[in-house]
């Protein structure tokens, strides 16, 4: 665990100057005027992120409203009787339903589990996995398809909702396979 | 669904809000117009009427019970406050409520009352002692959520705005290492696997490469060159896209992949358990990496069945 450990944050902290240095060097040697293509690609930066605001700003105020209002402690009362079939811990649900809402509402809660119930308690490990296995699905959708203009997800978000709940019983599983 | 799951986050939330607020209003639970009876506890002498003073404002256990009624915890609190009197009987305090053993209820009323962790209170000196009235509270959560969409709605450009440079270094590399035809070599590379996961997208297509880049990004926790990559993937499968304003069966495959992408190394769970005093932070990279890898597994599966959903499918699917 540790030499992987070591292995991989080195490819991460080298992986950026490689890129940059392999992707420039192999352009040059191929004959790529790298400043001008480079410059010419760099102004598409600006369009794509400016296209984005609509989509995150109308997909942002709606979750942030969630939020505020507190509905997340109704939901939970809600969804309880099937999580607690499947065998979720209640303590981790705030963390299971704000993940895929909110980056910062989740880092948030994770923080606020482990102080109430340990870091190295199961329930600790628990969420802290669940924050490190999935990703903000709804903010990853909204920038994603913001970029292109699409409107229509289609099947995207309960594929990435599904995907969620499916982390979530795997993480619930492999802790419990650890601890 | 999208469309509906966005309407019932706001709806859900505004009607929460003010079943909230209105519970409240009917169980006073702020109490509204009932004066507080409190001591102050001044180490500083008041010599000069006019001028402020800190003082320590001494609330007892009994005034809480009688004011939240609903409240757990019934000890008595000290909040620190500035204190001003312009009479002998006459006066104002302004209540610090930022300190950790002040009461939730009290730092609500402050931001409610717009005090930034500051509450003002009239105080007045009468036969059984001080008397402090404060302003009434009330529709506590529909202010928060006015509040919060307006600030996000902010933020949300400020993170829009702040991608452009990182996109802007990104793309640039990017279009070198295309016009070297290096993308087209991963693409290639990758055939196996990719043929299988986007049947309708051409083999050495570059939205291939740009995918690739991506999820390897992403694999290695590098969210700051993932996105670029990412996005520049989804602008090159729209291209192919014959429905623009329709996500296509590759994009979904795609964000199937990137929001339940295989993590290696969960960076910021680790550091937050680092920092919380965990005695072995890093034990969580097996259960992520397995997590993680299970989510992947099931959630290109899952995307590739719901395509061919009658409510899903491509050819019924019309852009607005």
């Amino acid at each position: 665990m540790d030499i992987f450990r070591t292995v991989v944050s080195l490819l991460s902290a080298v992986a950026i100057p490689a890129l940059l240095l392999f992707f420039l060097v192999y352009g040059a040697f191929r004959k790529v005027k790298v400043y001008e293509v480079a410059v010419e690609g760099a102004k598409e930066g600006f369009t794509i992120a400016v296209r984005i605001i609509p989509y995150l700003v109308l997909m942002l105020v709606s979750i942030a409203i969630f939020r505020a209002s507190g509905a997340m402690d109704v939901f939970i009362t809600l969804v309880r009787p099937l999580t607690d079939l499947v065998g979720i811990p209640a303590e981790v649900l705030p963390m299971a339903i704000m993940r895929p809402l909110s980056g910062s509402g989740s880092l948030g809660i994770m923080t606020e589990t482990m102080r109430a119930y340990g870091t190295d308690s199961p329930i600790g490990v628990l969420v802290s996995t669940l924050y490190g296995s999935t990703e903000t699905t709804f903010y990853v959708l909204a920038v994603y398809f913001g970029a292109v203009g699409i409107r229509n997800t289609r099947h995207a978000l309960p594929t990435g909702l599904l995907a969620d709940f499916i982390a979530f019983l795997a993480a619930v599983f492999f802790v419990g396979l650890v601890l | 669904m999208l469309n509906h799951i966005w309407l019932a986050l706001i709806v859900i939330g505004i009607l929460t809000a003010a079943g909230r607020d209105i519970y409240d209003v009917t169980q006073n639970s702020y109490g509204n117009g009932v004066p507080w009876m409190l001591q102050i506890e001044s180490p500083e002498s008041i010599e000069a009427y006019g001028e402020p003073v800190n003082a320590v404002l001494l609330i007892p256990r009994r005034q809480i019970a009688l004011h939240f009624k609903d409240f757990s915890e019934h000890v008595d609190v000290r909040i620190p406050a500035r204190v001003t009197l312009t009479h002998a009987t006459d006066g104002f305090a302004v209540l610090d409520m930022s300190g950790g053993d002040v009461p939730e209820r009290f730092k609500v009323m402050a931001a409610a009352l717009g005090g930034e962790g500051m509450l003002t209170v009239r105080l007045r000196h009468n036969a059984a002692g001080w008397e402090a009235a404060i302003d009434p509270v009330s529709l506590v959560y529909l202010k928060k959520v006015t509040n919060a969409a307006f600030d996000i709605a902010g933020v949300a450009v400020q993170i829009a705005i702040g991608l452009i440079g990182i996109m802007a270094l990104w793309l640039g590399v990017m279009k070198v290492a295309e016009k070297a035809g290096l993308i087209t070599h991963l693409a290639r590379f990758m055939r196996p696997i990719t043929v299988r996961l986007f049947p309708d997208i051409p083999v050495d297509h570059p939205a291939v490469g740009s995918m690739i880049m991506n999820i390897s990004a992403n694999m290695l926790g590098l969210g700051n060159a993932a996105t670029p990559f990412g996005l520049k993937a989804m602008e090159e499968l729209d291209e192919l896209n014959t429905k623009k304003g329709v996500a296509t069966d590759s994009m979904v495959t795609f964000l199937a992949l990137n929001t339940s992408c295989i993590t290696l190394i969960p960076a910021t769970a680790i550091a937050v358990r680092a920092a919380a005093g965990s005695s072995d932070p890093a034990i969580i990279i097996g259960t992520s990496f397995l997590a993680s890898l299970t989510a992947t597994i099931f959630a290109v599966t899952i995307s590739k069945l719901l395509a061919r959903v009658k409510m899903f499918r491509w050819d019924r699917s019309e852009a607005e």
